[in-house]
């Protein structure tokens, strides 16, 4: 139980990749607080899933693209618990529209929740790990680098939350608080359905090296590592989990033309 | 103002139409045109204005704009008892 005592912030956990890392640190021994926005019931369910692995749970509601519920939240956790030793910035939104397409309200409601959010959440969180130091973990996508169908303001989004991780992690060094991020390729969830069509699915698995699609217990059992003290020297680095597929684009239209 | 009224105004603010386009048998998504990001933005404002929750286990239960009234006079209602 190597997080055995400790306390974590998962934002937008009810469901996909928050809620596997949600589980994943809570069978470490982590108490988890899980954060959702629209489903109660999947938030609430994951919350009595962790209880099961014998944690304890909290279900705090918060839009993370609003500053003032955000910080509500964080009373609370101060509050109730005073303290928090993980940050998961996991919860995201966005429109799939191409760059031409974006509007000011598409942007704002993107930027709001995938990039601000973190800043102000580390900003909140940093000051619970005073003294005791902590880790924090933001999950970010390939369309940060990569350019992905109608992925536009999501991928830019993405690319403001890694170069905050960066500098979240230069600041907060001497502060003991190792800051990453995990960056993956398409995962296999509700959001990708909405996205891209079961088509493009069987596509994605049979071009990725690994021979199958990304998992969120994937992305969790790294975002776990990077919450241990193996990875006390990993500071401002955004891991790629994506089967191989970003490091082998000739490979993988071989394959595609072989087909 | 009616819940009803206050929601329209909320509603014709978000999704840029005139408030008279707003009937309880119309459907936001289909007669208004509403995009998603529309919707999720004017159930939080309502929620907002209210002071009430509306999961989205309810909301897509909604079939027209009658129905997203309906709940929110419900929960109003429900909220002023206690
Ligand atoms: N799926 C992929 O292919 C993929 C690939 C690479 C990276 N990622 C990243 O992985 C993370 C999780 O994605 P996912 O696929 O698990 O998404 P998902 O299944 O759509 O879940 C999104 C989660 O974020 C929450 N959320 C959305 N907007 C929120 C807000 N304003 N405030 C608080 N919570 C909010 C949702 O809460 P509710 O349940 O209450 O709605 C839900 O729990 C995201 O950062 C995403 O960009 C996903």
């Amino acid at each position: 139980m190597p997080l055995k005592g400790k306390l974590t912030l998962v934002t937008g956990s009810g469901r996909g990749i928050g809620r596997a890392i949600a589980l994943k640190l809570a069978s470490q021994g982590s108490d988890i607080i899980v954060n959702f926005f629209r489903r109660r019931e999947a938030a609430e369910k994951t919350a009595k899933d962790i209880v099961a692995l014998g944690v304890k749970a909290e279900v705090i509601r918060a839009n993370v693209g609003d500053p003032a519920k955000l910080d509500e939240m964080f009373d609370t956790i101060a509050t109730k618990f005073g303290h928090l030793d993980i940050l998961i910035n996991n919860a995201a939104s966005g429109v799939g529209r191409s760059v031409l397409d974006v509007d000011i309200k598409a942007w704002d409601w993107t930027m709001n929740i995938n990039a601000r959010a973190f800043l102000l959440c580390a900003q909140r969180a940093a000051k619970l790990m005073e003294g005791r130091g902590g880790k924090m973990v933001s999950i970010t996508s390939l369309g940060s680098s990569f350019v992905l169908p109608s992925y536009a303001v999501v991928g830019i989004s993405k690319a403001a939350l890694e170069a905050l991780t960066r500098y979240l992690a230069i600041e907060l060094a001497p502060e003991g608080i190792c800051v990453n991020a995990v960056a993956a390729s398409a995962v296999e969830t509700e959001a990708l359905k909405f996205y891209i069509r079961e088509g493009l699915m069987k596509d994605i698995r049979q071009a990725t090296p690994a021979g199958r699609m990304v998992i969120p217990e994937d992305v969790a059992n790294v975002v776990a590592f990077l919450c241990s003290e193996e990875a006390f020297m990993i500071r401002g680095q955004t891991v790629v989990v994506d089967g191989g597929t970003s490091v082998a684009p000739f490979i993988t239209a071989e394959k595609e033309e072989r087909r | 103002m009616s819940v009803e009224e206050e929601m329209k105004e909320i509603v014709a603010q978000i999704v840029h139409v005139d408030k008279s386009v707003l009937t309880r048998e119309g459907s936001l998504r289909k007669d208004i045109k509403a995009d998603s990001l529309d919707i999720v933005q004017a159930m939080v404002a309502v929620e907002d204005k209210f002071d009430i929750e509306i999961p989205d286990e309810e909301a897509q239960k909604f079939q027209n704009f009658g129905d997203f009234v309906d709940y929110v006079e419900r929960r109003v209602a429900e909220k002023e008892k206690v």
